[in-house]
């Protein structure tokens, strides 16, 4: 399979171990990734001009003609939002009018779309179990949305499939549809604190011994600022944040190193040593027999 | 021929701006004119004396009025010249007045000019105008009425005790609908079973009313008067005959239980079951995909009624009319996932909650917590649910969620006076006799009202948690309870897709069926002979569909009582040497009166005689008994023979709306330039595009269009079709070097005669603009 990538602003920046763990990830599962030739922003630094947004977008997808994938959620539902846009005349003409070459219509993947489809036609050995594992799901809020897209913007399930899917077990996680609080981070840190520590709260109770994430926003949100929150709220969290990436990159038996794992602010250890417990047990069980 | 013209004076309305007496000289140099006379007033008795002896002493074989538009009198000289003796349809009318002298009141040397263009164009179609009969058609006084709801229940009652034979058709084991099922019903808070059961039972007994219950329609052939209805009555497993009703004899030993859709999934039933106490016919009914054959019923029956062996039944019977009660579904509240219907067992509909509060429900009126089976002490009612809500694509205000809301809030209240109680709403819409004050009650009982969506719930340590904006405090907030009610909305009945399709009814964009007319023709279909009642044409409360039930009977009544039907001889032929049989008169025909077996043939019955297949037939196979080809392009020549006006304007006016938009531009003395000439179509969608041409080709500047406003036409689409053609036509235009502008397309309603006006004004300036209709062509290598 060969895809165009579109890798989004964060991955150069705070969501590196995204980055490295999806080239590993997708090398490993023999996708072949072609970053799509002077990128630039998503459109999302533009959300007061709807149209410049567009603009942005449309500019990306008319660099290549194959489909597109994209890790960053924000990235995703903003390049699908502006392919949903350009189905209109009026709005193609304008953008069309100032890009160099022309959009003429495009498809825009999510990397877990692109990892589901390729496990699904897997065989049983691919996968290296994550037996054992309780991950807490979050989906954030623009994975899903605008609706029509990998799953119900409301209720979806994809991930938790997912998770089966590297026989890991999905917590049942009520905020995983909650926003992360990114987006109002700089104008509205203390709300922005407030709902992000609901969120590692709710993972905590749920038994998660992991969340898992599939935007670099949310990461950004729910573990380089949980010590700060700690701190703020004064409880106790410790819970590793692991991108969708890192989690499949662990069942697929890729080192931690390939998964940019040293980069994570919360130690992914416990993690780690979880997996490596479960594993010894196996093999010591299969030695017997 | 042998063609009287009578030119009117009209007083002064038309003589104080024409020479009626020029124009009745000018009438008389035209070819088969025989007697051209100006009459002071030409519908008064004198006038009316003068056409019949002239029509006896002339033997006049065609007569044209030149006086006022034919929407007023066309009529009155019809019946002048049947009462001669010769065929009312031979007469042509000539609209001098609201569309001549009181339009061109400033100008009466080129109004003059206009009239005598109107007049030749008249005399012109008068030579080709043929003796029309209507024929007299014996029909079948039977009415059959789909779907056994209160609406259908109503009509059949209303119409077999005015003396007509009824079959009531319903798909479900027992008559009675969604309203069988309420418990009480707003505004007055009577029980619903107990106003209905009376009226399920006089159907059963009635001896002009055939009840054919668990059945379906599979076909409907034939048009008003003469329609063959089949379908099957499908297996009940039990001998109707012999079956006493007693329910619980089979229903006890049953050892099948599955959920009961008659308590929304809340309850259970057995697979040998009546589906509900009040059941009509009171029969059980075997459901074949739960039984599992163990013989236990047949067994425990005292009478032997169950029938394991029994097989469908075909009927088929022939009816005059046809009443469609379709009726409705209830929204599914799983499609708005954020409330987690489904999800959430403590999450119900708003008929969940009829059948809780329902003394015959599963829980004997108590409204509990599925999830626990305790009472629910706190609730709360979320509005419009699947309404009003483009996310779902339901945009429409289902009409009776408000009010059901409320009166369950009541019921709760009445029962437990310390319940917490609230409804979140968006609007709350009472709009009806008694239900402000039904509103005001509830608030009096100590309900509470949100106003704002719900964006959420969420099941929180057992209980339900809802997120919501109070658009009145400007907050957003989170409420506990122990049980939320969805007023879920109501949707077109999809089981109704195949008798829907079977008749050809139109559907509006929200899925209901549409009605001939908004506001006008609330309960007839476009088909002839079929009318819609209740909530298959879109939501209403029980009151209307009762009335609108009744309202559908007397319309079936007004059509059969007689016996026979006078059908309108204005319909469309079929020259079945060049009719290719390409069905695409079939598509196009809104009154579904075209078939095509081999060749197309036009039920008369059926044609409305709209002419759009006649424009539309590429091969020129179908033309009009009124309005044909023949004549059209005849009044075209006409009116091109002289053109003294500059702009030269041909236009084409639908009947309905624009030709009295015209019209109304006369009767209100709006002034426009005299340089448009006008021909009368039933329908834009009439105007085929060799008319167009012919008028350019004889010279014309321009030509203009107009029909019904989008959406008002009175054979539902001939509108966009004459758009359609125009757009296809502008296309070819261009393509020979004709400028497309010269051909225009406007709407103008009835009552919109100073835009028909405006239109005119701009029209003449923009072919000014654009130059005589040679200047293209001059100096081209056309």
């Amino acid at each position: 399979m060969k895809l165009a990538y579109y890798p989004g602003c964060v991955a150069r920046a705070t969501g590196k171990e995204y980055e490295i763990s999806t080239r590993s990830v997708c090398s490993a599962l023999g996708i072949e990734l072609e970053e799509i030739d002077d990128w630039n922003c998503c459109g999302a630094t533009h959300v007061s001009n709807e149209l410049v947004a567009v603009g942005l977008a449309a500019r990306n997808l008319a660099r290549t003609e194959l489909p597109v994938m994209t890790g960053c959620s924000i990235c995703y539902s903003k390049l699908r939002s502006a392919v949903l846009r350009l189905e209109d005349n009026g709005v193609k003409r304008k953008v069309n009018s100032v890009l160099e070459r022309e959009y003429t219509g495009a498809e825009v993947k999510h990397l877990i779309e692109v990892i589901m489809e390729v496990l699904e036609g897997a065989d049983d050995g691919v996968i290296a179990s994550l037996e054992g594992l309780k991950v807490a799901p979050y989906y954030g809020c623009l994975l899903t949305r605008p609706c029509g897209g990998i799953d119900s913007p409301e209720n979806p399930a994809v991930l938790e499939k997912l998770l089966r899917t590297l026989g890991a077990e999905p917590v049942d996680f009520r905020l995983k549809m909650k926003c992360c609080g990114g987006p109002i981070f700089m104008t509205e840190e203390a709300a922005a604190s407030d709902t992000a520590f609901k969120i590692l709260e709710c993972a905590k109770e749920s038994g998660a011994d992991a969340i898992m994430v599939v935007c670099p926003l949310c990461h950004l949100m729910l573990d380089a600022n949980q010590h700060a929150m700690e701190k703020k709220f004064g409880a106790e969290i410790d819970l590793p944040v692991l991108y969708v990436t890192q989690l499949t990159g662990l069942a697929l038996g890729l080192g931690v190193e390939e998964l940019g794992m040293g980069m994570n602010s919360v130690s992914p250890a416990p993690v780690l040593e979880k997996l490596e417990a479960a594993r010894g047990a196996e093999e010591e069980e299969g030695e017997v027999c | 021929m042998r063609i009287g013209v009578y030119v009117c004076h009209c007083g002064l309305n038309i003589a104080g701006v024409l020479d009626p007496q020029d124009l009745s000289e000018f009438a008389g140099t035209l070819p088969d004119v025989e007697v051209a006379r100006d009459i002071q007033f030409t519908c008064s008795d004198t006038g009316q004396e003068t056409i019949k002896e002239d029509i006896v002493e002339h033997k006049l074989d065609g007569v044209v009025v030149a006086a006022c538009s034919p929407r007023l009198h066309e009529p009155t000289f019809r019946k002048v010249i049947a009462d001669a003796g010769m065929n009312p349809f031979l007469l042509e009318m000539a609209n001098i007045r609201e569309q001549c002298s009181w339009v061109h009141m400033e100008e009466p040397a080129r109004a003059q000019e206009k009239a005598k263009d109107l007049i030749r164009m008249a005399v012109a179609k008068a030579a080709l105008l043929n003796p029309l009969v209507g024929e007299v058609m014996p029909v079948s006084q039977d009415v059959l009425v789909i779907g056994g709801g209160v609406a259908g229940i109503q009509a059949a009652l209303d119409l077999a005790d005015s003396g007509l034979r009824v079959y009531l058709v319903e798909r479900k084991p027992t008559i009675g609908g969604y309203m069988a099922l309420l418990t009480d019903v707003f505004p007055t808070n009577d029980c619903s079973i107990c106003v209905l059961a009376p009226k399920m039972t006089d159907v059963y007994n009635h001896p002009l009313i055939t009840l054919i219950s668990y059945a379906e329609i599979l076909n409907i052939e034939g048009s008003v008067g003469r329609f063959t209805v089949s379908g099957i009555k499908k297996a009940r497993f039990v001998d109707e005959s012999l079956c006493k009703g007693c329910i619980n004899d089979c229903a006890a030993v049953c050892p099948v239980e599955v959920p009961d859709e008659y308590q929304f999934g809340l309850g259970k039933r057995k697979a040998i079951y009546m589906p509900i106490p009040q059941s009509v016919p009171l029969v059980v009914c075997i459901d074949p995909q739960a039984c599992v054959g163990c013989g236990l019923c047949a067994e425990a029956c005292p009478v032997d009624a169950v029938k394991y062996d029994q097989e469908p039944e075909e009927f088929k019977f022939d009816v005059g009319a046809i009443i469609v009660a379709t009726g409705w579904k209830p929204f599914d509240p799983a499609r708005k996932e954020e409330f987690g219907y489904g999800r959430y067992k403590d999450v119900i509909t708003g008929l969940q909650m009829e059948r809780l509060l329902n003394a015959a429900g599963p829980t004997r009126g108590e409204v509990v917590r599925p999830s626990t089976g305790e009472i629910a002490r706190s609730i709360a009612f979320i509005q419009c649910v699947g309404s009003r809500d483009h996310t779902v694509g339901n945009v429409y205000c289902s009409r009776v969620c408000c009010m059901y809301a409320l009166k369950n809030a009541q019921l709760v209240k009445e029962k437990d006076p310390d319940a917490d109680i609230t409804i979140h709403y968006i609007d709350m819409r009472a709009g009806g006799e008694g239900y402000e004050e039904f509103y005001e009650r509830a608030q009096r009982l100590g309900i509470n009202f949100v106003r704002g969506r719900v964006s959420e719930v969420q099941e929180v340590d057992g209980g339900l948690v809802l997120t919501y904006e109070d658009t009145l405090l400007g907050r957003f907030r989170n409420s506990r309870y122990d049980l939320v009610c969805l007023s879920t909305g109501l949707e077109a009945n999809s089981d109704a897709d195949v008798v829907g399709n079977i008749l050809g009814l139109a559907k509006r964009p929200d899925g209901f069926f549409e009605i001939a007319h908004p506001k006008m023709r609330p309960v007839e279909a476009h088909i002839d002979g079929v009318f819609i009642a209740g909530c298959a044409s879109g939501p209403k409360e029980i009151q209307v569909s009762i009335a609108q039930g009744g309202a559908a009977a007397a319309k079936a009544l007004r059509l059969l009582s007689r016996g026979e039907l006078a059908l309108d001889p204005v319909t469309a032929m079929v020259d079945t040497d060049k009719c290719i049989g390409c069905k695409l008169c079939v598509e196009i025909c809104p009154s579904k009166a075209i078939s095509v077996e081999r060749t197309a043939m036009v039920d008369e019955a059926s044609c409305k005689g709209c002419g759009t297949c006649a424009a539309a037939c590429p091969v020129d196979a179908i033309d009009m008994r009124l309005f044909s080809d023949e004549q059209i392009l005849a009044q075209v020549r006409a009116a091109t023979a002289t053109k003294r006006e500059y702009p030269f304007i041909v236009g084409f006016l639908c009947n309905w709306c624009s030709y009295a938009g015209a019209d109304l531009a006369g009767t209100s003395r709006i002034q426009y330039p005299p340089n448009m000439r006008v021909i009368r179509v039933m329908c834009v969608g009439r105007v085929d595009p060799s008319f167009v041409i012919e008028a350019l080709r004889n010279g014309a500047d321009g030509v203009l269009i107009s029909g019904c406003r989008l959406g008002e036409c009175h054979y539902d689409k001939g509108n966009y079709q004459a758009y359609q053609r125009v757009q296809v036509l502008r296309g070819v235009l261009e393509a020979v070097g004709v400028n497309p502008k010269r051909v225009k397309i406007i709407w103008c309603a009835a009552s919109e005669g100073e835009i028909l006006a405006k239109e005119m004004r701009t029209f003449v300036d923009e072919l000014k603009e654009i130059g005589s209709i040679g200047d293209e062509l001059k100096g081209g290598s056309a």
